[in-house]
């Protein structure tokens, strides 16, 4: 069993062939390649450089005309002013566990339907199958305002419950599951049914620690949608404690455009939890972001 | 992949068309908006503790003498009755989040809810006039300052409780006019000595622009006040519900046509929308002069400390002959009716007359920096002490005592106000940024308000 | 029905529950909002046929949302895919000291928009902003990035570009180094230098990756929200108003509550959304190679 992977070859990014191939020597392409790299590099990483930078700097660095590139003086007071002015800490409690739910809901209700439309027989199950697909092609914003009224009939503003109930399933992660769960070896199922497993068996013991990868996108990329929610939070929580940190960021710019430091200090307590998946889970990302695209 | 994808549209669509035939419209009724406004006497109190939810958007410094103050309360009416208030985000937050409470029969006993909600408050049928209880008390209302009663009044009747106020005045940098030869002590008046001003500055360098301002509708509504003119029909909405603006008065153009001047002639710079910005560009003195609320003293005192000095003057009038005055800003609390017992009509408004008492209005000035609601509370010690502190805030008190009460500077009562200024600023802004006439830009304004109006009138019949 | 079918549809069902809840039942409400008129609360009180619809297609500004609509998805989806395919061409052959280039260009990523608008808002700011001071230095002008109408725009989709950038580079990479290379070999022995290979292998082969981020990133820009309420709310004068924002205007703004329009409004987006889909299935797919 140990034996099985995936059938398919992992696709990291860049491919592996390029490292086996021997070293060129320096050419004229190739330093323009450099140069023309961090030239970019330097456009695209300006704003990070910024965010980060500036959120060390005192007013008279930053708010001050011309404003500075580099600090003078270092200075920890915007991250202590954040605190104050937002309840930081609550809003990252209320966007994790928000966004951690959502992940948790979504991951398992994505594996037991997809479980279904693969290994079962289903009745409609073509019809059921473009329901699923048919929730991937209503934009939200388009069903904003029913489910807004929804939340304010039955009192759930500015609270867990509306922040989290419509996410609690997608079509995104049943699609994504589907697909990975297909190319399963037929064998491998039929051996397992041979030995008498069951399909609590088969699912918890050998199909979900064999699709951990396809599990891991999934989960990856509902978290990071979940995580980055701007326009439902923003409807349906107005208490600071109640809002998650996107929001908080929101009346942190709209509270204190007099103290640019003090926002992007903000921004990078606030980017944290995914700077950090973006550096560790990209190759599982990217995976999920692209399956059935480049196939 | 191609194949499946394309059947799973057409499904889509399949199933969309049958959404399409399967809606059809049916629609629930509206709740009656009548009912008893009849105030509750005293007695009301006597069934048992109370408690009065108490909605509010105060925050920071505000926040802190809000709560000293329910505090203070609380303890007067220990066993009695308990105020408890809760945060309920921005100004627009508190209205959106209140008609949702409508929807959920859920609303607080106490709002406080902006100026520019008070024509919809008015409308909702959710509350009790603060009138009722004042004649049923035959309490005497005439210590609270006439402009801020008669902002809150509809039909010579007090509709909500005065609570936080504001006015606007001409913020000055008076190290910059020094600088630039002119004379702090007689500061412009009306916008063509703006003018004046602002191209003395300019041309001596003393600041980089002479004046700006957040493209902000309330400055608007302040100079039509200032010029005598009503900004909507019926006497500015207060003998009979308003069903038009009235833009059409060539001093409003003016202030369009004006304001374009001075940034098409570089004297002003336009930082758009944002009031934070404009302040930044008033604070960093980048702008000699500037308008807003007296609420930013404060702040502006604070940031200029050791690059130059803060002056106030009375908020411009369009052209010198004018005879109006200045508008009253900020908020009042509403007492709900639909849904509250007697007790909690009746200790709200216990509440909102304590606010009312000398000390507590100058307490709530003195610590927030909003206009003293009483003119009983100006003779108060704290508040003289601090006053003569903030020199400049005499400029608010003596601006407000000269303002002419009259239908102008009452202001205009319509449920959509929030959205109507909205529209002045778009026109506002597209006069700045483009070549649009300022006529045209306000005609146009006026016949958007018009169907905002319009729809708004026919869902309150 | 045999007992594996019931367990299939009893597995269908938490899923099913939610859309039902808060998908279906939501869009058939959308429908059904779309043809009433509301109390002043907001509650649907009168029906009102069609006059909703009416008067959002005769609306003026109509015109104006659907334009600026579509500028914004043509200002941020080809731009910002050219620009992570350019990264990625550069990046494909990683060079010693440059690997970590990857990880940075993937920071963007990191953002959400949110956060990303609030910088940007931030380094846009007309009194102490770092662009126009960038800017003056070269001896340019100042620039009224967020203020005037022709500008406004193109400042939002600056932001979305450099937001989205990180991710279309990473898929973008994804397809690269899913390319055979036997093709490359093959090329680089018929003497083919680096832009003819590029030109000529790469970007055919990875043209079923560029179709799905045209897909995917045209379906963000039209749902674009968040980089338009921090910078613009809107303006100037409604010259970033696209539809989602027209919705959120016109149902929430202000104190609004005009819950009936507004659905017209998010009928009309739906509409949008899916024939802009369909039609990029039925145009692009057609160029795309597939293996």
């Amino acid at each position: 069993m140990s034996v099985v992977t995936q059938s398919r070859p992992a696709r990291t990014a860049g491919g592996r062939a390029s490292q086996a191939r021997p070293r060129r020597r320096v050419s004229a392409g190739r330093v323009g390649r450099v140069l023309a790299l961090l030239l970019l590099a330097v456009m695209v990483l300006f704003p990070v450089y910024y965010t980060v930078v500036g959120s060390v700097m005192g007013p008279g660095d930053i708010a001050s005309s011309p404003p500075s590139l580099i600090p003078h003086v270092l200075t920890f007071d915007n991250y202590r002013g954040v605190f104050h002015a937002i309840p930081l800490g609550r809003q990252y409690f209320n966007s994790t566990l928000v966004a951690v739910t959502i992940t948790v809901a979504q991951v398992v209700c994505a594996v037991l339907s997809a479980y279904a439309f693969v290994f079962l027989a289903m009745p409609f199950r073509r019809a059921f199958f473009a329901l699923f697909m048919l929730t991937l092609m209503v934009p939200w914003e388009a069903i904003i305002i029913p489910n807004y009224l929804f939340m304010a009939e039955h009192q759930l503003r500015n609270n867990y419950l509306a922040l989290m109930l419509p996410f609690l399933a997608g079509g995104f992660g049943t699609f994504l599951l589907r697909q990975s769960f297909r190319s399963f070896p037929v064998e491998l199922r039929d051996a397992a049914t041979l030995d008498g497993a069951g399909h609590a068996r088969f699912l918890l013991q050998i199909l979900l620690p064999l699709s951990r990868p396809a599990l891991a996108s999934v989960a990856i990329f509902v978290f990071l949608s979940a995580w980055n929610q701007f326009f439902w939070p923003l409807l349906v929580t107005d208490s600071p404690k109640m809002q998650t940190l996107q929001i908080g960021l929101s009346s942190l710019n709209d509270a204190e455009q007099a103290n640019p430091g003090l926002i992007l200090a903000g921004v990078t307590m606030a980017l944290i939890p995914t700077a950090l998946l973006v550096a560790l889970g990209q190759r599982f990302l990217v995976r999920g972001l692209t399956a059935g695209a480049v196939r | 992949m191609k194949h499946r994808l394309s059947r799973t549209l057409s499904a889509g669509t399949v199933a969309l068309a049958l959404t399409m035939t399967v809606a059809c419209g049916s629609s629930s009724k509206g709740s009656d908006a009548a009912g008893s406004t009849n105030a509750p006497g005293a007695d009301a109190l006597n069934s048992g503790p109370v408690t009065v939810s108490f909605w509010h958007a105060m925050k920071g410094a505000n926040a802190e003498a809000l709560t000293a103050l329910v505090d203070k309360f609380n303890t007067a009416h220990s066993g009695k009755i308990t105020v408890k208030p809760t945060f309920q985000g921005s100004y627009d937050d508190t209205i959106t989040k209140y008609k949702a409470a409508v929807q959920a029969k859920q609303t607080p006993a106490l709002v406080q809810i902006y100026d520019i909600g008070s024509g919809f408050m008015a409308d909702s049928g959710q509350t009790i006039p603060a009138q009722s209880f004042a004649d049923l008390d035959k309490m005497d209302l005439a210590d609270i300052q006439p402009a801020i009663k008669g902002y809150y009044s509809r039909g010579g009747k007090l509709q909500s409780m005065p609570f936080n106020s504001s006015v606007p005045v001409l913020y000055i940098n008076k190290t910059a006019f020094a600088k630039a030869g002119l004379d702090p002590a007689k500061p412009p008046a009306n916008l063509d000595e703006i003018r004046t001003a602002a191209e003395k500055i300019k041309s001596s360098g003393a600041a980089k622009f002479g004046f700006g301002a957040a493209i902000y509708g309330w400055f608007f509504e302040q100079l039509t006040a200032e010029a005598g003119k009503t900004y909507c029909n019926n006497d500015n909405g207060r003998t009979k519900r308003a069903d038009a603006v009235t833009f059409d008065d060539p001093e409003q153009v003016k202030v369009l046509s004006w304001w374009k001047g001075m940034v098409d002639d570089g004297l002003a710079t336009n930082t758009g929308r944002k009031t934070d910005d404009a302040q930044a560009a008033f604070k960093s003195g980048t702008v000699a002069m500037h308008l807003e609320s007296t609420g930013a003293l404060g702040g502006y005192i604070t940031a200029a400390a050791g690059k130059f000095e803060v002056a106030t003057a009375p908020f411009p009038k369009i052209q010198a002959s004018d005879t109006g005055g200045p508008i009253i800003g900020g908020a009042s609390l509403w007492i709900g009716r639909e849904g509250h017992s007697a007790a909690e009509q009746r200790a709200s408004w216990e509440f909102g007359k304590f606010l009312l008492e000398p000390a507590n209005a100058a307490f709530w000035h003195t610590k927030t920096g909003y206009f003293p609601i009483t003119k009983a509370a100006l003779n108060e010690d704290i508040d003289k002490q601090w006053v003569a502190q903030k020199p400049q805030f005499k400029t608010a008190i003596d601006q407000l005592a000269a303002t002419p009460v009259g239908v102008p500077t009452q202001g205009c009562l319509l449920g959509t106000m929030p959205q109507i200024r909205a529209l002045v600023e778009n026109a506002l802004e597209s006069v700045l940024t483009s070549s649009k006439d300022p006529k045209a830009a306000l005609d146009e304004a006026a016949s958007q308000a018009k169907a905002l109006i319009d729809k708004y009138n026919s869902s309150v019949k | 029905m045999g007992r594996e079918r019931l367990l299939s549809l009893a597995l269908l069902l938490p899923s099913l529950a939610v859309f039902a809840l808060f998908l279906f039942w939501p869009l058939v409400r959308t429908f059904r909002l779309s043809t009433t008129g509301q109390d002043l609360f907001g509650r649907a009180n009168r029906s009102v046929g069609l006059a909703n619809f009416k008067a959002v297609l005769h609306d003026p500004e109509f015109t104006r949302v659907l334009g600026v609509t579509a500028g914004y998805v043509l200002l941020t989806v080809l731009p910002s895919i050219l620009l992570a395919l350019l990264l990625a061409l550069l990046l494909q052959h990683p060079l010693s000291g440059l690997r970590v280039l990857r990880s940075a260009f993937a920071m963007p990523f990191a953002y959400s928009v949110a956060a990303a608008s609030v910088v940007f808002a931030a380094l846009f700011n007309p009194a102490i902003g770092i662009a126009n001071y960038l800017v003056t230095s070269l001896g340019f002008a100042p620039v009224d990035w967020l203020t005037k109408p022709g500008t406004a725009l193109i400042s939002i989709a600056i932001t979305t570009i450099w937001m989205s950038l990180g991710y279309n580079m990473l898929v973008l990479l994804a397809g690269i180094g899913g390319v055979d290379e036997q093709l490359y070999e093959a090329a680089r022995l018929d003497g083919a230098g680096t832009l003819r290979i590029a030109w000529s292998i790469t970007i055919p082969m990875i043209t079923p990756t560029l179709f799905f981020l045209v897909v995917v990133d045209t379906i963000h820009a039209l749902q674009s929200f968040g980089q338009i309420h921090l910078l613009t709310r809107g303006g100037p004068t409604g010259h970033t108003t696209t539809l989602v924002y027209w919705i959120y205007h016109t149902a929430f703004a202000n104190g609004a509550s005009d819950y009936g329009t507004g659905s017209a409004q998010a009928i009309v987006l739906l509409v949008v959304v899916i024939a802009v889909t369909a039609i990029q299935f039925g145009v692009l797919e057609r160029k795309v190679f597939y293996r």
